[in-house]
């Protein structure tokens, strides 16, 4: 997609990165560090998965890359623009402008029929639907047929497919999906799935992932592994065995220590 | 921790104190109803128990037939009875005294030179009576002659005059200069009356100058019960025999009677005031049962884990119920104080307005005990619903993700409404289908039956209109305000039920107030018309006593400015066919020159000539004429204790101005009208050639004023006088409707807090993907107005439907147009705009403020 504000020719290659990242909760000895240090980098124009065990920062990790949560130390930089240091108002603009999300559940606006919730981020921040391209978006997720209804009226793979073309339809800078596929059967998982890497490859979207499910991660590029807030592994080009191996090794590596 | 934990209590706090202050509304109000009505039958008692002292009343009776029928309401009427049965009545055994009531209206001069009114309370003379037991002096000496007067204490104060002090009395119609001599305790207040006393003699030939007098008081020696007594009295002059009919009753039925009038009377302003407690306490009700949902919800997994570890469902249950109950009581408690404080500020408005009640505020055991029962009893009852659903929530159900109940059908309450509203707007409608065929059917009671019909139809429809009526309400924001207006619609059309209780409250004021708005505005230009129609005169003279003294008419008729002052009189008299049989019955008549019909006034005559009215022949208005069956030439006797006079009927008129059904020329009016010393009621002045109406107007209030009380309008001001006092009606109804709103502000406040906790994953979810906190705000916002100004066209549309009904039912007494005021309708749906902006305040900034990970993370 030449037509992406991310194909401004100063553009880096990293669609987002943090340095020095720490998130600290409480304070002197009940202190809990959900981040000690992060320093990574989301390529831009890749699907990439997060995956670790409970407790390793993952999640905090993505909400402070997606600007929900104000990182303890250190700076996070989405598309050139630090996020890190951002006030409200900036942060409410660059969630509108700049990032799509998909969480693991209620992801709709209940009163508000499919098209509409694809279509809220844009009608939020009052810019032009782009016809064209919101019929591509409608198309690759299957729903031409189910854009008048209500989300109560869609199953659950449904509603996460309409998820998915609402945080793709404002041609953000990267897509945060948080457990996407969290509480979907294996078959929808996959179509959700399939949709998102076809996003990356066919759109040139960026797409960054938090799952514990192998088999969501092997749709990715990149898996970065999470343990105490710290990245301590990574896999290109992963299978559902690849990725078992590494957490199984994790595990194994927790449980020695 | 300790942050969120002190955030959590002063959520709560601001929740259960918005519960307790809804309490407090409805309580204040009936304390202060049940308050006030106390305090008014003390007053009232008071002033029973101080003017009725006597032990035997004689007094004309009530002819059965002699009700007035038309015109305003004078109720029974009673012949006047000879004074001079004061006498018969001494001479019997065990009577100690009886004392002719000579007694009238005066008007008193205050020491700021103008008319001593006290609060719409009458101002009137009476005989002084060393004899009398009622009035002792307590200060000063008794008036012997016309040139002195007492008052009684508290009219003094009022009228600033002091002992010596001389004044000006316009006793009989004429001015009287007079020093004040004395001043008298009744021994209670008379809320505002104004009490002149005058000698006997003077008061007895102003007063009674043909011998007559209303009543006759006896005094007892105590010698024996006024049962007896009465027996005896009314024995005694039934042998002396009387020129008219004479009753005589004992005190004690005679102060029961004057009670019961006064309670039936104040039983209205009670069951008035009544209804606006029950609709505070309904949507305090609401705002309780709302605030208990929300607690219940967030509390739910603390309820679930109490039932997983073993509490009953009972217990749960319980457990919320006394935490109403406290509410409740704390409600309860600061709604007496509420309702005294209430009570107190009314007291000393009517204070102010001159009018002082007895006693202290009365703290009764029963008030107390309704109050904190009322209190307690609603809050518990209307968390009982909310307190069951989360004890009988299953534990494993309450731990997962919540969902709202689902809301029943909506189907049996629609047909419900629909009966009902259908019912009611049968009513009506056949009310002024019936009224608009045939002139003198009564339909107002169908059509009150009705109009309430149509309002308990319109509540139980609220939830059923609510969808479809906000979808149309809310296109515009849909329009203008995207997505902003589309979330906000979608969040008040999501529960119908809610939404319409939390509008009932504007509803039902705005409804009261649409239908009184427009009563008053077809009042309104009915007086104009009617005015404008039948009034040839410049000025229209009257007296804020009821009667323009006849030195006033005097003095007014020599000036030369004046060309013709036409001189109105009403009265009322007994008047039946000549050749009939049955009794006669009592009617209003108007008294004047013949040559005031097309010279002052103009009437429409249906059938005859006004000018037979020269000849002595009477005209009679076209409802009474079709009522009773009479036509051009039948011939009526009209009588009064004073005389008889028989006269056909000469022309049968019709005005809505003129609310009588006789006018008689004054030679035959005066022959037998009592008017106290041919005071007239109303004098239409027209200039002489070349005088502009400015000269006249200046002339005629120069020698109109030493009479204080005479009023000299044009026409203009006499309709805008007559507008004014509807407009003074309206304003109880405005403080009402003040009432109604804030108990709306709070119900849609509830609402909206309720709301969005219950949305608080839907908003993390919209904040999000983009929703900037202002742009939150203003969607609450939009949900707030919407609410409020669904409740307010909803409650103007019933208003003013209904109102409009109105008109043809009464057209007869003279409510000929039907004005519908857009421009006081437009400025409510103003104020309902208004209100929602100022609800939707508080729950929208506490919604701006919730943290977007958090909200969006909620379990």
């Amino acid at each position: 997609m030449s037509s992406t504000p991310a194909s401004s020719p100063t553009r880096s290659a990293a669609i987002a990165s943090a340095r020095g990242l720490v998130k600290t909760y409480g304070k002197g000895t009940t202190a809990v560090h959900a981040l000690a240090g992060v320093d990574v980098d989301f390529a831009r124009g890749q699907f990439t998965a997060i995956m670790g065990p409970s407790g390793s920062g993952k999640s905090t990790l993505m909400h402070c890359m997606a600007g929900l949560d104000t990182p303890t130390e250190g700076t996070v930089v989405v598309d050139d623009l630090t996020v890190s240091t951002m006030n409200q108002r900036q942060l409410t603009k660059l969630r509108r402008t700049q990032l799509g999300f998909i969480f693991q559940s209620f992801n709709l606006v209940p009163t508000l029929t499919a098209l509409e919730n694809i279509t809220l981020p844009l009608d939020i921040a009052r810019r032009p639907v782009d016809r064209a391209h919101l019929a591509a978006v409608v198309k690759a997720v299957g729903l031409a047929d189910r854009l008048k209804h209500r989300p109560s009226e869609l199953s659950g793979g449904q509603q996460q497919r309409v998820a998915c073309a609402r945080a793709l339809v404002s041609k953000p800078s990267v897509v945060f999906a948080d457990e996407p596929t969290g509480n979907l059967d294996s078959v929808s998982s996959r179509e959700v799935l399939t949709f998102l890497r076809s996003s990356v490859d066919e759109l040139d979207q960026s797409v960054v992932m938090v799952t514990h499910d192998p088999v969501a991660a092997s749709y990715a590029h990149r898996v970065l592994f999470l343990a105490d807030g710290l990245i301590v592994a990574e896999l290109t080009e992963p299978t559902p065995d690849s990725v078992l191996e590494v957490l199984g090794s994790l595990t194994r590596q927790k449980a020695s220590a | 921790m300790l942050r969120v934990a002190l955030r959590n209590v002063r959520a709560h706090l601001v929740r259960l104190g918005l519960s307790i202050l809804a309490v407090v509304l409805g309580v204040s109000f009936v304390a202060g109803t049940f308050a006030l009505r106390e305090m008014l039958s003390t007053t009232f008692d008071g002033i029973v128990d101080a003017g009725y002292v006597g032990d035997v009343y004689l007094r004309g009776t009530e002819d059965s037939s002699a009700m007035v029928q038309t015109g305003s309401s004078a109720g029974a009427v009673r012949n006047t009875i000879p004074a001079d049965l004061a006498d018969v009545a001494t001479g019997v055994d065990g009577v100690d005294l009886a004392l002719a009531d000579f007694t009238g209206p005066i008007v008193l001069v205050g020491a700021d030179g103008t008319a001593v009114t006290g609060a719409g309370a009458p101002s009137f003379a009476v005989a002084y009576s060393e004899a009398d037991p009622t009035s002792e002096i307590s200060q000063g000496a008794a008036p012997t002659d016309a040139t002195q007067f007492a008052l009684e204490v508290a009219s003094a104060e009022s009228a600033g005059l002091s002992i010596g002090d001389s004044t000006t009395l316009v006793i009989g119609g004429e001015l009287h200069e007079a020093t004040l001599t004395g001043l008298i305790d009744m021994g209670a207040s008379m809320a505002g009356a104004t009490i002149v006393f005058l000698d006997e003699a003077t008061a007895a030939a102003t007063y009674a100058p043909d011998g007559l007098v209303a009543t006759i008081s006896v005094f007892g020696d105590g010698s024996t019960s006024d049962q007896v007594l009465t027996e005896r009295v009314r024995d005694a002059v039934e042998a002396a025999g009387s020129a008219t009919p004479v009753e005589a009753v004992s005190g004690t039925d005679m102060r029961e009677e004057a009670r019961s009038d006064i309670e039936t009377m104040l039983g209205f302003v009670e069951t008035f005031l009544l209804i606006f407690a029950g609709i505070s306490l309904f949507v305090g009700a609401f705002i309780i049962s709302n605030t208990f949902a929300m607690t219940v919800r967030q509390r739910q997994r603390e309820f679930a884990l109490l039932r997983a570890v073993g509490a009953s469902p009972l217990q749960v249950f319980s457990s919320i119920l006394v935490q109403a109950a406290v509410v409740g009581a704390l409600g309860g408690a600061l709604g007496i104080a509420g309702g005294l404080g209430l009570v107190t500020a009314l007291k000393s408005m009517f204070a102010a307005m001159g009018m002082d009640l007895a006693g202290d505020i009365p703290i009764t055991t029963s008030i107390v005990v309704i109050s904190l029962v009322l209190g307690v009893v609603v809050s518990v009852v209307s968390a009982a619903v909310p307190a069951r659903r989360a004890a009988l929530v299953p534990p494993v159900e309450a731990m997962r993700e919540d969902s709202p109940a689902p809301a029943g059908s909506l189907r049996v309450r629609g047909i419900i409404g629909v009966v009902f509203a259908g019912a009611g707007a049968g009513a009506v409608v056949a009310a002024v289908v019936q009224a608009a065929a045939d002139d003198s059917a009564s339909t107002g009671g169908l059509l009150g039956l009705g109009a309430v019909a149509v309002v308990i139809g319109a509540l139980v429809l609220a939830p059923v209109l609510a969808r479809p009526v906000l979808t149309v309400l809310s296109a515009p924001f849909v329009a203008w305000a995207k997505p902003l207006g589309k979330l906000a619609q979608g969040n008040v059309t999501r529960n119908p039920r809610r939404t319409a209780s939390t509008a009932s409250a504007l509803m039902i004021g705005m409804c009261l107030v649409g239908a009184a708005s427009v009563l008053a505005a077809s009042t309104q230009a009915s007086m104009r018309s009617v005015v404008e129609n039948e009034s040839l005169a410049d000025l229209v003279i009257q007296s804020a006593s009821g009667m323009v003294p006849s030195g006033a008419v005097s003095d007014i008729a020599a000036l030369p400015e004046v060309g013709v002052a036409d001189a109105v009189t009403l009265d009322s008299f007994f008047v039946s066919e000549a050749s009939a049989t049955e009794e006669p019955a009592m009617l209003y008549a108007l008294g004047s020159s013949p040559s005031t019909f097309g010279r002052t006034w103009q009437t429409t005559t249906v059938e005859g000539d006004l000018a037979t009215l020269a000849d002595g022949s009477i005209a009679v208005q076209e409802k009474t004429a079709t009522a009773e069956n009479w036509g051009i030439g039948d011939v009526l006797t009209v009588s009064s204790q004073r005389g008889t006079v028989t006269a056909p009927i000469g022309a049968i008129f019709s005005s809505a101005a003129l609310d009588t059904p006789l006018v008689m020329a004054d030679t035959s009016f005066d022959q037998l009208s009592v008017a106290p010393a041919d005071q007239v009621t109303i004098l239409l002045v027209k200039g002489a050639d070349g005088v502009s109406v400015q000269e006249l107007k200046s002339a005629v209030t120069a020698a109109a004023a030493p009479y204080v009380i005479v009023s000299v309008q044009d026409n203009e001001e006499f309709v805008s006088g007559l507008a004014s006092q509807v407009d003074q009606m309206l304003t109880i109804l405005y403080a009402l409707l003040g009432l109604s709103i804030v108990i709306a502000i709070l119900g849609i406040i509830n609402t909206l807090a309720l709301s969005v906790i219950e949305r608080t994953r839907e908003i993390g979810l919209m904040r999000a993907v983009g929703l900037g906190r202002a742009q939150l705000a203003t969607t609450i916002a939009i949900e707030s107005v919407l609410t409020a100004v669904f409740g307010t066209v909803l409650g103007l549309v019933v208003g003013v439907a209904l109102a409009a009904g109105i008109p043809t039912v009464f057209s007869s007494s003279g409510l000929t147009d039907l004005v519908i005021p857009w421009g006081s309708l437009v400025t409510m749906l103003v104020i309902a705009v208004v209100v929602g902006v100022l609800a939707a305040g508080w729950p929208a900034i506490r919604a701006a403020r919730l943290p977007v990970l958090e909200a969006v993370t909620v379990d």
